[in-house]
């Protein structure tokens, strides 16, 4: 433990976000969510809940607002009073945005929570001390506090159930912060095995649970660095940037005839996660 | 103008009627302190429920993650400013009249910041663990996290307690040479001994002792400026609406002062009432309190009314829809409690009458505080029900029995710390006391010769 | 993949507990604080070399959790399925789930699972080992006649269907019913008269215009993963032109949910927004065939408008859109179907493909079976009630229950629980304890889809005829239970010795019927072993490519639709029972994941609610969380009240799926039932229970509690703020995108 560790530790650990003294070299995880494909259909949410060892909390605590699910379906109705909801509903899709410049981050006492050379949001359980300090700053409300010591709350996972368990992510203890990771489990597996073959991960080698599971879809994930890359060329093509707040979208009179934006991006957050706007067909 | 204090007490009074205080106790005294026992009691009780069921208990929730526990914590650090004012801050000034009330309130500044440290322990999710946000040396060369406000919290507690202490206990030699010398045997005896360490009133060790007393009241100013604005800025370096205003730290600075100075009032009655201690802790004092407190809350007042003034005019939309939801959602009522008891109750302490007035200033005393500690819950919770997310908009969510459970617990805590240390050391400065009716009575004669010397 | 001929069995045998103690140690299920820790050495289980700890192997199979049959690949490590994905080689589901596919592994891991064969004689419950279970079985269709063995299962495919088929014969029964809650029933009766074929294959990714009278297609109908990808298909449209999607119904479903256009029409009166719609074609300028110009004539925009509610305005819009965007597609769902016209209301939504020229383009026909006695057997609810008549006259000895819950599901009117205990012997092949193993005599455990062999065909197959095979992913859990196959295998040497001396068990069986058939299912030239491997590896096996053909055309003759009901002044509204994607027939309540899942339009979880309009809730003084009391003519249920903007005030609509008495723990008392509402009225032409007739009254009883739901205090708003932020067409350019 000397200072000079101290301080190197900290030349990587914190760096002007996002990238400009150290820009992602190999990877920079990012998402895409078409929202006009998305049809609000949960699966990814069970996916996610399948691939991650998330607890179910049950009625009482879902009540009590401490459900665990790291990607949450939200549904928003038009606010112009009209009788019925003629143009359906709005969904959205909703877990961490891995934010290159996380607000979740900087508070965090103990470094639980980190920023990773390829661009996640990480969450180090072990190291974390439940302040919730970064749930209190995280703009977007995607942290997930275990409230409950879950595998030892009856019928959260009795019996066989456990076999079900991923044994590549960790099963939370009471007290620690969670929330999505991108599938971090994996990214690792992906670029292990890349690494061995002496290549980087392939566009589309890697999926995350929910990307997988999605039935129409809207969920591209990939590396951003890579200009090859769906994401990449998506982020590209809604000229959306990841170091900028307000996009170029913003900036044109009349609109662009773009639909790429990132949620809050005034805020300066620099979400990994970009959103392509529903359409609706303007002819009926 | 009537005195402060009489001049001519002796200063074998003065000893007799301190150490009086150590004595085998009235049955009040035990009363009092079984009742906060009790208190603690069910603190304790709902601390050892919430470790080993979890944090659930409390009923805080994603994203309500914060509550009365970090309310409750910001409360007592601010509390712990009234010592140091009175001991370091006005002792710099040489505002003598501080002298028979400082020892009690340097007691409370070291009792209110481990009431304080307690919160941030039971708040945490694995309190087990919270060394990880201290830097300590260990085999996986981790640091904590420099950069956040928690860590900069926990280093100024921790300073500021260990500080406080040292202040507390340095000021307090002479006096407890005066007890080793005045009782005669058993444990105090013994305790005052090792204590006093050795202190026999030379001019030497006067010396020595004037220059570190000095020392550490110098040392102690900044760093009671620092640990409230600190507390702030784990709200003011946040990114959350309500909470990034620039004004938060002298604001935090402001009501710590505030909530303290009401505090010593509430403490100056009682001990005046318990320990017979009406020589001392004079009206003449207690209108100078009153007349400071009421400063401070006029202070308190306009920096309150810049934060709502700054956020209506901003355009930060969120930061005022946050203002709006205080002033007419779920916390309401709280929410108007506080500026009501914050600014419109201390005007009493505007009528000279009242100044003086024991069981109104009180009631006052006991008014602002109430209002100091709802100013804390309504910087905290307010921003969680209504932040920038409106999915996760929450309006619902109150504080369980076990959050209510340990702040009540916390008055325990810190009675029965207050307590024991009143029992066990001299609650009044006797030196500081016989110094000051020394000063005194000196400038009776003087003005007296004065006087002679005129005719 | 496996390349030699392991025994698979053996391999999970090994792999199965040994695997399961070293990560259950290894997943952390222990707390930090008190360290006490299992620990297996790897070293001590014998693996097979391709079988490397901690590296994942897949294994595809067929989904169990809805008539879908979409193809998976479990996730299996060290012994133990841990997931469920899509096999992406599918032509149904392209690699995809949906979130009730996810839970199939909560099917599985499930601790509320049947272990034994349970004998219950008057209230008392013993278990028994399985050959006195078959012997007492034997024993008593011994003692009754041909059809007095009866047999009541969901729908059927694949060779499992082939042995019921002849344990059947061998009993000399005809006696089987095939029972589905909430299939699309009437929809196929109306397909079969109108295009020749019960479930004609849709194009929506081919199509520009997509009209829906209540087709939840991506939610709970028919095949809803594969539609989901042909929805997104669809969206992007080809040349930028983005496909519209405009949805009819009284409730809003998922898929209403995800339409340029939905529009709430009254209760019934689907097929005259239909008629109203080809009526505005013609007045458009398109011509109309002469039997449908004479029978839409009297539905002119106004009057469709006064009987439906949908504007005169949106007919005539959706009209042109429709001339003008060609091809298009016009699916007739549960909001058509569910009514005492029900038929009709399909075949005037038929017409209107008819009129459009879809028929061929964006409605095909499907792939043929080749062999058809492996074809799937698609349940209705008609058989219910026929069961239940022939139980009440007491013509029914021995019934077995497979893959049904008709005491749970059944309509009051039928007595169904009452008639059933008029039969002296029931067997249940059973999961769960559910509602109607509880009134058997004889309750067999089943192996769980993870644990059994089979095979299964698809209801709605998106291109040639498939053979979906369904494997075992792990070792069984539970040492007594067994596939539904090999029961029947079991039933069948007792009957028949010889016919089926050659095969141990279910497996040997299935590997002979299709090696039998290995030319036909794309095996010719390949040897046995190679074929069985590759077949297994990839779970699916193509049955040919003969593909069936459109053998008629939708008529205007014999198309009568009566006039919209008028409310009927003691039960005023109407009640829509909603399938959700979660829970559908409540057969899967039992899985966690699905009850925690919250209802994509409500999100409410882990419970049942009442939707009503805002104004139906003006008018009956109700606000979101009062507990309200709902009765029909058949049944009385309490539930919360949702104030929901996406259904008619005519109508008000209850989830089914929640309200078990007997499943397990995460189903019982969860919410209550809505199947206990329904009145027994009928589809006309074809039996069918018309799901959406039951009238039922609202009244606050005075209680009310919080409604659990995902939604915060906010509701449905996003206050201002830029979060899901939608555009319409004219504003955005789509070609070019990635
Ligand atoms: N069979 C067997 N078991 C062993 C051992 C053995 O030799 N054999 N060794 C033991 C020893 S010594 C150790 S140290 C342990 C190690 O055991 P684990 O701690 O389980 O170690 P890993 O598998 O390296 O990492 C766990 C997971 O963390 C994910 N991960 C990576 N970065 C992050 C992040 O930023 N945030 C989050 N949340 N996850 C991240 C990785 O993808 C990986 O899935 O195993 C012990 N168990
Ligand atoms: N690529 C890669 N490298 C890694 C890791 C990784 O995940 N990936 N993980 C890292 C981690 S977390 C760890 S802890 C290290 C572990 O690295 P090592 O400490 O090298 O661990 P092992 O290879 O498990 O065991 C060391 C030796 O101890 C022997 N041994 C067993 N029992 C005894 C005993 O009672 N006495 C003696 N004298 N010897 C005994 C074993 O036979 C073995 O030869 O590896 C690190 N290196
Ligand atoms: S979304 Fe929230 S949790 Fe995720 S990186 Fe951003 S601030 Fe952190
Ligand atoms: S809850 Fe854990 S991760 Fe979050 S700030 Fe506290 S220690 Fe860091
Ligand atoms: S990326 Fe992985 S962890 Fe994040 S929401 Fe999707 S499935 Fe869950
Ligand atoms: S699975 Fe896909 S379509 Fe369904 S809710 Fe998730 S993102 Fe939307
Ligand atoms: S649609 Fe049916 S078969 Fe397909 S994944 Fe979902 S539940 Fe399984």
């Amino acid at each position: 433990m000397s200072v000079s560790n101290m301080l190197e530790n900290w030349k990587n650990f914190r760096h002007m976000h996002p990238v400009d003294d150290a820009p992602h070299a190999e990877y920079k995880w990012a998402m895409s969510i078409d929202l006009d494909a998305c049809t609000g259909c949960n699966a990814c949410t069970v996916a996610c809940y399948a691939e991650n060892n998330l607890p179910v909390v049950g009625k009482d605590k879902f009540n009590a607002g401490q459900q665990m699910h790291w990607m949450r379906i939200e549904r928003y109705w038009d606010e112009d009073k009209r009788d019925f909801p003629d143009q359906g509903a709005q969904f959205l899709p909703m877990m961490c945005q891995h934010c290159e410049a996380a607000p979740c981050e900087t508070v965090c006492p103990a470094g639980a929570t980190n920023h990773t050379a390829d661009g996640l949001n990480s969450q180090v359980y072990n190291r974390c001390i439940g302040s919730r300090y970064c749930s209190a700053n995280c703009p977007f409300k995607v942290r997930y506090f275990n409230w409950y010591d879950y595998p030892t709350t009856d019928n959260v996972w009795p019996a066989e159930m456990t076999e079900q368990l991923n044994p590549d992510v960790t099963v939370r203890g009471k007290g620690v912060m969670e929330k999505c990771t991108f599938c971090v489990q994996r990214l690792e597996r992906a670029k292990n095995n890349a690494r061995t073959e002496g290549r980087l991960v392939k566009d589309g080698e890697v999926q995350t649970a929910c990307q997988q599971a999605c039935p129409t879809n809207a969920i591209s994930f990939g590396n951003l660095v890579e200009p090859e890359s769906k994401v990449a060329k998506q982020w590209a093509h809604q000229q959306v940037e990841l170091a900028r707040e307000g996009q170029a979208k913003d900036e044109q009179e009349g609109g662009s005839k773009l639909r790429g934006y990132r949620i809050f991006e005034e805020l300066r957050a620099y979400p990994s996660v970009m959103y392509l706007e529903r359409v609706r067909e303007s002819a009926i | 103008m009537e005195k402060d204090i009489r001049e001519d007490i002796a200063w074998a009074k003065i000893n007799g009627d301190v150490l009086k205080s150590l004595e085998t106790p009235r049955p009040l005294y035990w009363v009092i302190l079984l009742v906060a026992l009790a208190m603690f009691g069910v603190g304790l009780g709902c601390e050892i429920y919430q470790y080993n069921i979890g944090m659930g208990v409390a009923n805080l929730n994603n994203p309500h993650v914060w509550g009365l526990y970090i309310a409750t914590f910001i409360f007592w650090i601010g509390m712990s400013h009234s010592g140091t004012l009175l001991s370091a801050i006005l002792h710099l000034m040489h505002a003598d009249w501080r002298k028979p009330i400082y020892r009690f309130a340097e007691a409370m500044t070291t009792f209110s910041l481990m009431t304080a440290g307690l919160f941030v322990m039971v708040h945490l999710g694995r309190l087990w663990q919270f060394y990880y946000a201290v830097p300590y040396p260990n085999e996986r060369w981790t640091w904590p996290n420099f950069q956040s406000p928690l860590l900069w919290d926990a280093m100024a507690i921790f300073t500021y307690l260990s500080s406080s202490v040292i202040f507390l206990y340095v000021g307090m030699i002479p006096d407890l040479a005066i007890a080793r010398d005045n009782i005669h045997s058993g444990w105090r005896k013994k305790l005052y001994t090792l204590l006093a360490l050795g202190w026999e009133g030379t001019d030497r060790q006067w010396r020595n002792f004037r220059v570190t007393y000095l020392t550490v009241a110098c040392f102690l100013i900044p760093l009671a400026v620092s640990v409230h604005s600190i507390v702030a800025s784990d709200f003011a370096m946040s990114q959350q609406p309500g909470w990034h205003v620039t004004s938060f730290p002298p604001y935090f600075v402001a009501g710590a002062l505030y909530s303290g100075c009401a505090a010593i009032i509430t403490l100056f009655i009682i001990l005046r009432y318990v320990f017979k201690f009406e020589e001392y802790m004079t009206m003449p004092i207690l209108r100078k309190v009153v007349r400071l407190t009421f400063a401070i809350a006029m202070v308190w007042t306009y920096l309150n009314l810049i934060e709502y003034a700054s956020v209506w005019y901003s355009h930060d939309e969120a930061a005022k829809a946050v203002l709006i939801q205080k002033a007419t959602g779920p916390y309401a009522p709280f929410w108007w409690m506080m500026n009501f008891c914050g600014s419109v109750v201390p005007l009493l302490m505007m009528v000279k009458r009242f100044q003086t007035n024991i069981p109104m200033m009180f009631a006052v005393s006991l008014l602002l505080n109430l209002g100091m500690w709802l100013e804390r819950w309504m910087i905290v919770s307010p921003t969680f029900s209504h932040g920038y997310y409106p999915w996760t908009w929450d309006h619902f969510q109150w504080p369980s029995l076990v959050q209510w459970g340990m702040v009540f617990g916390s008055f325990g805590w810190f009675t029965l710390l207050f307590m024991v240390f009143c029992k066990v050391f001299p609650s009044v400065s006797m030196y500081e006391v016989k110094e000051m009716v020394y000063h005194r009575s000196l400038a009776l004669k003087n003005n007296e010769l004065a006087e002679k010397g005129a005719h | 993949m496996i390349e030699n001929g392991i025994n698979r069995r053996d391999f999970l045998k090994v792999m199965g507990w040994g695997g399961a103690a070293v990560a259950l140690a290894g997943c952390g299920n222990t707390s930090v604080q008190d360290g006490k820790e299992i620990v297996t050495s790897y070293a001590s289980l014998d693996l097979p070399e391709y079988a490397i700890p901690g590296i994942s192997v897949y294994f595809n199979s067929t989904c169990a959790q809805c008539d879908a049959g979409c193809n998976i690949a479990g996730r299996v490590r060290e012994g133990r399925v841990l997931k469920l994905e899509g096999n992406p080689a599918s032509p149904i589901n392209r690699g995809k789930t949906c979130g009730l596919g996810q839970a199939g592994v909560q099917a599985h891991y499930n601790p509320d699972r049947v272990r034994q064969p349970l004998l219950r004689t008057g209230g008392k419950t013993e278990e028994l080992a399985w050959d006195k279970a078959f012997a007492l079985i034997n024993e008593k269709v011994g003692g009754a006649k041909g059809n007095e063995v009866a047999f009541l299962t969901g729908g059927l495919s694949g060779h499992a269907k082939v042995l019921f088929t002849n344990y059947m014969d061998a009993l000399g029964s005809k006696s089987h019913y095939v029972y589905e809650a909430v299939a699309p029933s009437v929809v196929r009766a109306a397909n079969k008269k109108a295009y020749g074929v019960e479930m004609p294959r849709l194009h929506i990714d081919k199509a520009r215009v997509v009209v829906s009278f209540g087709a939840d297609f991506l939610g709970a109908w028919v095949s809803p993963v594969h539609f989901s990808q042909q929805y997104a298909q669809f969206r992007k449209g080809s040349n930028g032109q983005r496909g519209v999607l405009v949805q009819i119904e009284s409730k809003m479903t998922l898929t209403g949910a995800n339409a340029d256009r939905w529009l709430a029409v009254r209760p019934g009166t689907e097929g005259i927004v239909a008629l109203g719609v080809i009526h505005a074609l013609g007045e458009a300028g398109m011509s109309l065939p002469a039997d449908v110009a004479a029978l839409s004539k009297a539905y002119d925009a106004e009057r469709v408008s006064k009987d439906t509610g949908v504007s005169a305005e949106q007919i005539k819009k959706l009209a042109t859109l429709l001339k003008e965007r060609t091809p298009s597609l016009v699916i007739a769902g549960s909001a058509a179907e569910g009514y005492a016209h029900g038929s009709q209301n399909a075949a005037a939504i038929a017409l209107l493909n008819r009129v459009l020229g879809n028929i061929g383009k964006t409605i095909d026909a499907p792939a043929t079976v080749p062999f058809p006695q492996v074809a799937v057997e698609t349940g209705k609810r008609s058989a219910l009630e026929a069961l239940s008549g022939s139980m009440a006259g007491g013509a029914v000895k021995v019934l077995f229950t497979y893959a049904a819950n008709p005491v749970y599901s059944a309509p009051a009117a039928l007595k169904f629980k009452e008639n059933l205990g008029k039969v002296p012997f029931k067997v249940a092949f059973a999961h769960f304890m559910d509602e109607t193993a509880q009134e058997a005599d004889l309750v067999l455990p089943l192996d769980s889809a993870m644990e059994e062999w089979g095979t299964v065909v698809p209801e709605y197959m998106p291109e040639t005829a498939q053979l979906n095979i369904r494997q075992p992913l792990m070792e069984r859990l539970h040492t007594e239970t067994r596939g539904v196959g090999d029961i029947m295998l079991a039933l069948l040497k007792q009957s028949r010795p010889n016919d089926y001396k050659d095969f141990d068990d279910f497996y040997a069986y299935l590997r002979n019927a299709i090696l039998k058939n290995k030319a036909a299912l794309g095996g010719a030239g390949t040897d046995d072993d190679t074929f069985w491997m590759e077949t297994l590896s990839k779970g699916i096996a193509p049955m040919g490519t003969a593909m069936g053909k459109l053998a008629a055309t939708p008529a205007a003759s014999g198309l009568s639709l009566p006039a919209p009901a008028e409310a009927d002044s003691a039960y005023p509204l109407r009640l829509i029972p909603y399938v959700t994607p979660n829970l559908r027939d409540g057969r899967h309540a039992n899985q966690p994941w699905l009850q925690e899942s919250p209802d994509p339009l409500t999100t409410i979880v882990w419970d049942t609610w009442v939707e009503m309009h805002p104004s139906t809730a003006a008018k009956l003084g109700v606000v979101e969380g009062d507990i309200v009391e709902v009765s029909s003519r058949s049944g009385t249920v309490q539930a919360q009240a949702y104030i929901f903007p996406g259904i008619h005030p005519d109508a008000i609509s209850m989830p089914l799926g929640n309200g078990h008495t007997s499943m397990g723990r995460w189903a019982n008392g969860v919410g209550v039932n809505t199947f206990a509402l329904l009145d027994q009225v009928v589809d006309k032409d074809t039996g069918e229970l018309a799901l959406n007739e039951t009238q039922v009254k609202v009244s606050k009883t005075g209680k009310r509690v919080i409604v659990v739901k995902d939604e915060g205090f906010a509701g449905g708003s996003q206050a201002g703020k830029k979060i899901a932020v939608r555009t319409s067409t004219d504003k955005v350019e789509l070609t070019g995108e990635v």
